[in-house]
């Protein structure tokens, strides 16, 4: 600690909004933060610096309640605050609102309803409570950066990432009730005038009393708008110091303060020009050295450069494929060792003995025999040269450390003769001791002539190199060799922008639905309805319309069931059997006896909510599940039923058959159904609904309850389900179990034709409608076609393959465009 | 010893099914007088039949991200139709019928893996959806069939007996083994429930993902094929919902046997038993009297409940 934290403390005591003493939170073995006192006045400005890793986002984590701190105490307005009971909800409550480095934004609602998820408190209950929003939204990104204009009705995913970032540090800016605002690298994609335009807007809340935190890479920024500037290292505080005092090397220095110790003997591999080139980087990506850059056996190279400068790229480019546009390499033997281990590393269901053996097996021809046994011995000979325990080679890969399983990972590239490796952030998670045995580890690999290629956001790791290759946005930035490695060096050579910067205009991001595939439904049934008007004029008829819809209802209600279901980024195959339950028990214990007909109604209501709750309580795939129900429900029907028959009640029919002066009743049916339909979804629990199908952890985050909406998700397709059963009891006047099973493909196709998505929360009710008459207008067509009926379901199939695969299509052109 | 027993169990989930099995016979057994070794030898004749698919629908779910073939049933009734069609009375006329059939298996096969892997269309939709053109397919194969002449080689495959044992158990047995040894002692197996676990794992570990992916898709088309034409052979025929009880029982059959929904960990011989159980379960309520509607319940029920219970067992 440089300047005391005590310098008036009684005066800090008084008016401290929030301060956390002793705080550490350990992940496994590794010690994320470590012995924390801070304290935060009202009306204050801090600049939170440190290098990648220094644990300044976990810092931030515990402060918005989404991480529980392992020990340590906080204390909130002079109250002490209850670590357990302390949620992001919690946290909204008493004002802390946090801007996360990762946007938390759900891309498939627009800016308003953005603002809903994050601010519900201010809803109205009124079909035009969005309104509000839209004023809120304008409003607060007015109020931040004046001249914006960004549409507030826009899908986010039609933003771009600048534009994002603005709606989310608004979003959290507009809480009335605002006392501490955490912006976590909030300036990365804005352009200066914007860095400006938030920067003055900070200047403002703190002095109306709002704290703020600001962390950033953008070190002049930091002086420029903190009263303080406060400096991580390793998990702890480190450093503190008024702003007005520090200046850019200072803040630099206090970053990598290289403790004595900490940084081994530096030893590097002599340049050899002899040596074999291994891999080259073509002229695509080294925009500033300007010609391409050999790589050789023998050598460590690392990459460095701000987190998402393209490095990893760098890394996945060579691993894909000997030769690309970009790099090229001359072996194929290479390995890739990611610190992403849970996701990219382990295979969690195996013994570590298989984790490492996998390495060799992945490179035998599949009909290959595998003698696991007689493997055994190579593995156990490597364990020992890493100091891996071999005793622990049966038990799970899970029940090591962060540290042991990474040197299973190098095992199990080492196990096969090599001539590349990769390490992308390898040693993330790792604790201190095992990270120098790795960097002793690495040295020896390159020294047995391998290219080592080392992707790291740990600046200090790259003493470890003999060259370092800086990005920044995309492309080589410096080449660093030898004793121009330090770590001063490094960071700034980080923050050198290539000359043509087009990151702009790289990250605007596509429209959301292209607008071809919204509009697929509407041209399509349009087609349908023409060709058949042309070929039979009856059929553009009110009666004729009404021949041709009745059938198509069932199919809207259903479909509309199944939207509901997969705007949720799930599937259910059993609506069309519950929809058969419904018509069984409507047509049979409704008419008998209207008590017992409308209890197994609500009973079948009460399996929808259990299969909603199986879902997400045991996390069981949702189509499993509902496969299964789909066979109860048909049972349930069965055994009601056993064979086709039963009757309708009269007021079922009369409620079905109503019709308005020039409007036939299958088509006023459908328009209620479609009204009905775009009202929940557009409400503000429709939002939420959706918002859960694209992004369920920023949800959570941001306090809703998983289960209650998924409860209202399989809640609301059930009511739908229900309609189409009863319609279908009212208009035939019996019932048959097994009519309903065949509407389940079909309800899946029309709800794909309507545009919806399948995975992403991107629905739409009224396409949904328009894919269902059409699905169920083909067999009309097909047979005044002179088509046999046979080619009805091949019609359908092959329309759902047809369109899946245009928005495949569509989509994949949408990313690399 | 306990901790032994209990790594065995938990190393060996094929145990569980086993004992239910075990139990559900004693229980029959000493109940009713009519369940004897020969209603045992029906149960393992519908298991027989079940057993192929549901080895090609676990070769599925290993590849994880949910993937699962609901073609099964089209492809098993599609079969069913070109034995028949293709069906000349002789076995070299059986053997054109096996070769055609596989033939147009796999085609199907690969194109649900292309579906899958390259339109990245979710397996579910798109098996489904070629469930769907399949349906058009058979309704196209039975306007055109006449009468079913069964070559020998078939009635022997689908209805003879060794040495009174039905040489469809046999075969079974045989796709066990073979399935069991292929997952266990192969470099297939091995990368297969690498994939499954972890598909970017697997890719960085430098396993070809995609081949493996598309083979399971494959190898399950093939085998529903072939279950199909045995089916005609069994029955002396074919008929339009030949199929449909496979789509649920394959995936039953899986579950029960102890195979990882999420993928990543597969059983041939959990498949084996909980085939069996299920077909018992099933013929047990055919012999209790049990209403055809109160065996789906039962079925429905025995999945859901499986699954979660097992659902937690993965250890991520």
């Amino acid at each position: 600690m440089e300047t005391g934290l005590a310098t008036g403390a009684g005066a800090l005591e008084q008016r401290a909004f929030l301060s956390l003493s002793g705080i550490g939170k350990s992940y496994g073995h590794t010690r994320a933060a470590e012995a924390i006192d801070f304290t935060i006045t009202g009306g204050e400005v801090i600049g939170l610096i440190g290098a990648n890793g220094a644990g300044k986002s976990t810092l931030m984590r515990i402060l918005a309640g989404v991480t529980e701190p392992s020990e340590g105490s906080v204390t909130l307005c002079g109250e002490p605050l209850n670590l357990a009971t302390y949620s992001p909800r919690v946290a909204r409550d008493v004002g802390v609102r946090i801007v996360w480095q990762e946007l938390s934004l759900s891309p498939n609602l627009t800016v308003a309803e953005n603002f809903y998820i994050e601010q519900p408190q201010l809803g109205r209950f009124s079909p035009f409570w969005l309104r509000d929003y839209h004023r809120m939204a304008s409003e607060g990104i007015e109020r931040i950066f004046p001249g914006t204009n960004i549409p507030t009705g826009r899908l986010l995913a039609e933003l771009s990432i600048a534009e994002r970032q603005i709606v989310e540090i608004a979003r959290a800016a507009s809480d009335p009730n605002l006392k501490l605002l955490i912006l976590d690298e909030p300036t990365s994609s804005l352009a200066a005038e914007r860095s400006a335009q938030l920067r003055r807007f900070v200047k403002s809340l703190a002095r109306s009393g709002v704290t703020v935190i600001f962390i950033s890479h953008k070190l002049a920024e930091v002086l420029d708008v903190a009263d303080r500037v406060v400096a991580m290292r390793n998990g702890r505080l480190v450093w503190q110091r008024g702003a007005e005092e520090a200046s850019v090397s200072d803040l630099i220095s206090a970053m990598s303060g290289a403790e004595a110790g900490e940084v081994g003997e530096r030893r590097h591999s002599d340049p050899d020009a002899a040596r074999p080139v291994l891999a080259m980087i073509g002229t695509g990506l080294t925009g500033s050295p300007g010609r391409s850059i050999e790589l050789r056996a023998g050598e460590i190279v690392g990459v460095a450069g701000l987190e998402g400068s393209g490095q990893r790229e760098l890394l996945q480019k060579l691993f894909a494929s000997r030769s690309s546009v970009d790099v090229q390499r001359s072996s194929d033997r290479i390995r890739y060792i990611s610190g992403d281990r849970q996701r990219e590393g382990v295979f969690p269901l195996w013994s570590v003995l298989d984790n490492i053996l996998i390495g060799r097996i992945a490179r035998q021809s599949s009909l290959a025999p595998v003698g696991r046994a007689g493997l055994r011995p190579r593995a156990v000979e490597l364990a020992r040269k890493l100091a891996l325990d071999d005793a622990r080679f049966d038990a799970g890969i899970l029940d090591l450390s962060g540290g042991n399983q990474q040197k299973v990972l190098v095992a199990r590239a080492l196990i096969d003769d090599l001539d590349i490796v990769l390490l992308d952030d390898p040693t993330r998670g790792v604790d201190i001791a095992a990270k120098r045995d790795f960097y002793k580890l690495v040295r020896q690999i390159a020294d047995a002539g391998c290219l080592v290629v080392w992707h790291s956001t740990e600046d200090l790791e790259f003493l470890e190199c003999d060259r370092v290759l800086v990005f920044g946005s995309g492309e080589i930035v410096a080449e660093l060799s030898r004793d121009e490695i330090t770590e001063d060096n490094v960071v700034a050579a980080s923050f050198i922008q290539p000359i043509h910067s087009n990151a702009a205009e790289r990250n605007r991001g596509g429209g959301g639905g292209p607008a071809i595939v919204r509009s697929i439904p509407f041209v399509s049934l349009f087609a349908v309805f023409a060709t058949m008007a042309w070929l039979n004029p009856v059929v553009a008829s009110g009666f004729g319309v009404e021949l041709l819809l009745a059938p198509a209802v069932t199919l809207v209600l259903i479909a509309l069931a199944q939207m509901f279901v997969v705007g949720g980024s799930e599937i259910d195959l059993g609506i069309g059997a519950f929809a058969g339950l419904i018509n069984v028990v409507s047509a049979t214990l409704l008419v008998t006896s209207p008590l017992l007909g409308i209890a197994g109604l609500a009973c079948g209501l009460l399996g929808y909510a259990l299969v909603a709750t199986l879902i997400q309580v045991r996390a069981i795939p949702a189509i499993v599940v509902t496969l299964g129900a789909s066979f109860i429900w048909t049972g349930v029907g069965r055994t009601i039923q056993p064979s086709p028959g039963g009757g309708a009640p009269d007021w079922l029919r009369d409620l079905f058959t109503r019709s308005l002066p020039g409007i036939p009743s299958p088509l006023l049916l459908i328009l209620v159904a479609a009204v009905t339909a775009y009202m929940i979804d557009r409400s503000r629990t429709g939002t939420v609904l959706r918002a859960f199908g694209s992004s369920p952890l920023a949800l959570r985050q941001a306090g809703w309850s998983p289960l209650r909406f998924s409860i209202y998700r399989y809640g609301i397709a059930c009511m739908f389900a229900m309609a189409a059963g009863l319609y279908v009891t009212a208009t035939n006047g019996a019932s048959d179990i097994n009519a309903g099973a065949s509407f389940t493909l079909l309800s899946i196709a029309a709800v794909v034709i309507g545009g919806c998505q399948l995975l992403g929360g991107l629905i739409a009710p009224l396409g949904v409608v328009a894919g269902a008459v059409t699905l169920s207008l083909i067999g009309a067509l097909l047979a005044s076609l002179g088509v046999s009926t046979d080619y009805n379901a091949a019609v359908q199939g092959a329309l759902l393959i047809v369109i899946l695969g245009l928005q495949a299509i569509a989509l994949a052109r949408r990313r690399h465009g | 010893m306990a901790e032994r027993l209990s790594l065995f169990m938990r190393t060996n989930r094929w145990i569980w099914p086993f004992l239910g099995v075990l139990i559900l016979w004693i229980i029959l057994a000493s109940l009713t007088a009519r369940f004897s070794l020969h209603s045992l030898s029906g149960v393992a004749i519908s298991a027989s039949f079940l057993l192929l698919p549901a080895l090609g629908q676990m070769l599925v779910i290993t590849t994880g991200k949910g993937n699962i073939d609901l073609s099964i049933p089209g492809v098993v009734t599609l079969s069913a139709y070109l034995s028949v069609y293709t069906a000349t009375g002789s076995n070299t006329g059986f053997v054109v019928t096996l070769a055609v059939v596989s033939l147009i298996a796999g085609l199907i096969g690969l194109c649900n893996a292309i579906l899958v892997l390259l339109l990245r269309i979710p397996a579910m939709i798109a098996t489904l959806a070629t469930g769907y053109i399949l349906a058009t397919a058979t309704l196209i194969v039975n306007s055109q069939i006449g009468l079913f002449t069964r070559p020998p080689a078939l009635g022997f495959l689908a209805a003879g007996r060794i040495f009174g044992f039905p040489v469809i158990c046999v075969l079974a047995l045989v796709a066990v083994a073979a399935t069991a040894l292929l997952l266990s002692r192969s470099a297939y197996g091995r990368k297969l429930f690498a994939v499954g676990q972890s598909a970017e794992a697997a890719y960085l570990t430098g396993i070809r993902v995609a081949p493996i992916i598309a083979s399971t898709f494959v190898a399950s088309s093939v085998v529903s094929g072939l279950t199909g034409v045995l089916l005609s052979g069994y029955a002396g025929g074919a008929f339009l919902e030949m199929g449909t009880p496979y789509l649920l029982q394959s995936v039953g059959a899986v579950v029960l046997g102890g195979t990882l929904i999420a993928g990543g960990s597969a059983t041939a011989l959990g498949t084996l038993f909980g085939g069996m159980l299920l077909v018992m379960i099933v013929t047990t309520m055919q012999i209790a009297g049990l209403p055809p509607g109160a065996q789906d319940i039962l079925q429905g029920i025995v999945v859901i409940s499986v699954l979660s219970v097992a659902g937690t067992k993965m250890r991520r």
